[in-house]
């Protein structure tokens, strides 16, 4: 059971791009579609107990269906399947642009990719805007604090940490009514 | 830089961070704003994240990598690892308080401020201080703001097309 599972995570890590959807696509279509080691119910309440995981919430689930189908020793198994050879993967690329970084083509590429990913950047924000906030008049209250964290990160030098702990207080008391749905986009 | 001081760091944004990509703000000011990386550094792992394999959060293992070698993206990729697999310990002693209406509230306070930082990060990378950004760079960042958001697209195409179209335009 060990073995299948860190070739299926193995797989998983190495084998989905850009990581979100295509990882939990993956995921799904080894454990549930084709192992069948896991059910889809079981599946979607692990998924939608790791939206509330800190940090990568994919590693949160690798943990997650990795104790249910094999303990401990899964865990380690399915983290370290899918983040360890993906992670040589990513050094591999990163250490083959240095070589190529002081290059004027690598500079001309860079100027295309920086907005590209700070536009990304802010797709990904309001994905999470749209999947976080509550609904009617309680929405202009969410949206509003999505501007006065945007506000206080640009214009002020106020710590990022300090802006997150104080809004999630302010949920801890007044937020909590609705509980926010899980997308896989936010998810990576 | 002193790999045992970036895990700590990497650790601490990872962990206070929900999602891959929301201890952007966090090591942005952490790393960045203290001169220990540059904005060019941060732009590039988020492009090799977005490129690479696997879950995109190993962005930070590029980053890592960049700031202290090999021993970096190591320190980066338990940073990365650790924090998410809090979730196994806490459904198995207090599930009931993560189902509760105020733990609910926290996770959404966390999310909503995660994405007024995010969207002030990626303004900043965007139109770096005191630097004016292309047209064509504004389009490309509207244009990839659109396609994240509306998810039809593979993000590693839409940084492909990003690089593509500054070879084109900015050489």
């Amino acid at each position: 059971m060990v073995r299948e599972l860190a070739k299926i995570f193995i797989a998983v890590g190495t084998q989905s791009v850009g990581g979100g959807t295509s990882t939990l696509f993956l995921l799904r279509r080894f454990l549930v579609d084709r192992g069948r080691l896991i059910s889809e119910r079981e599946f979607t309440e692990a998924w939608s107990l790791c939206q509330l995981s800190p940090g990568i919430h994919l590693v949160a689930l690798a943990g997650l269906l990795g104790q249910r189908i094999a303990g401990w020793r899964g865990v380690i198994v399915a983290v370290s399947g899918m983040m360890i050879p993906a992670a040589l993967i990513t050094v591999a690329m990163t250490a083959a642009y240095g070589l190529v970084a002081d290059e004027p083509l690598a500079h001309a590429a860079l100027a295309g990719m920086a907005p590209a990913t700070g536009g990304m950047t802010l797709g990904l924000a309001i994905v999470l805007v749209r999947d976080a906030r509550r609904h009617g008049w309680r929405a202009v209250v969410d949206v509003a604090l999505v501007i006065a964290a945007f506000a206080l990160l640009l214009l002020t030098t106020i710590s990022a940490v300090l802006v997150i702990a104080s809004v999630a207080a302010l949920g801890t008391l007044f937020l909590g009514r609705e509980r926010p749905t899980s997308r896989a986009g936010a998810a990576e | 830089m002193d790999p045992v001081t970036l895990f700590l760091v990497l650790l601490k944004d990872s962990a206070l961070a929900l999602g891959g990509l929301g201890s952007l703000p966090l090591l942005r000011q952490d790393l960045v704003a203290t001169g220990l990386a540059s904005d060019t550094q941060l732009v590039q792992a988020l492009a090799i994240g977005r490129l690479s394999t696997g879950p995109n959060g190993l962005w930070i293992v590029s980053l890592g990598f960049q700031l202290a070698g090999p021993l970096g993206a190591g320190m980066a990729l338990v940073a990365a690892s650790l924090p998410p697999l809090l979730i196994l310990p806490v459904t198995a002693a207090a599930r009931r308080w993560l189902l509760s209406v105020r733990f609910a509230g926290l996770v959404r306070g966390a999310a909503l401020a995660t994405a007024g930082l995010l969207c002030a990060t990626g303004v900043s990378l965007v139109v770096p201080a005191g630097d004016v950004p292309s047209w064509w760079q504004v389009v490309v960042a509207v244009a990839a703001a659109a396609l994240t958001y509306q998810g039809r697209l593979h993000p590693a195409l839409v940084v492909i097309g990003g690089a593509l179209l500054g070879l084109l335009l900015a050489s």
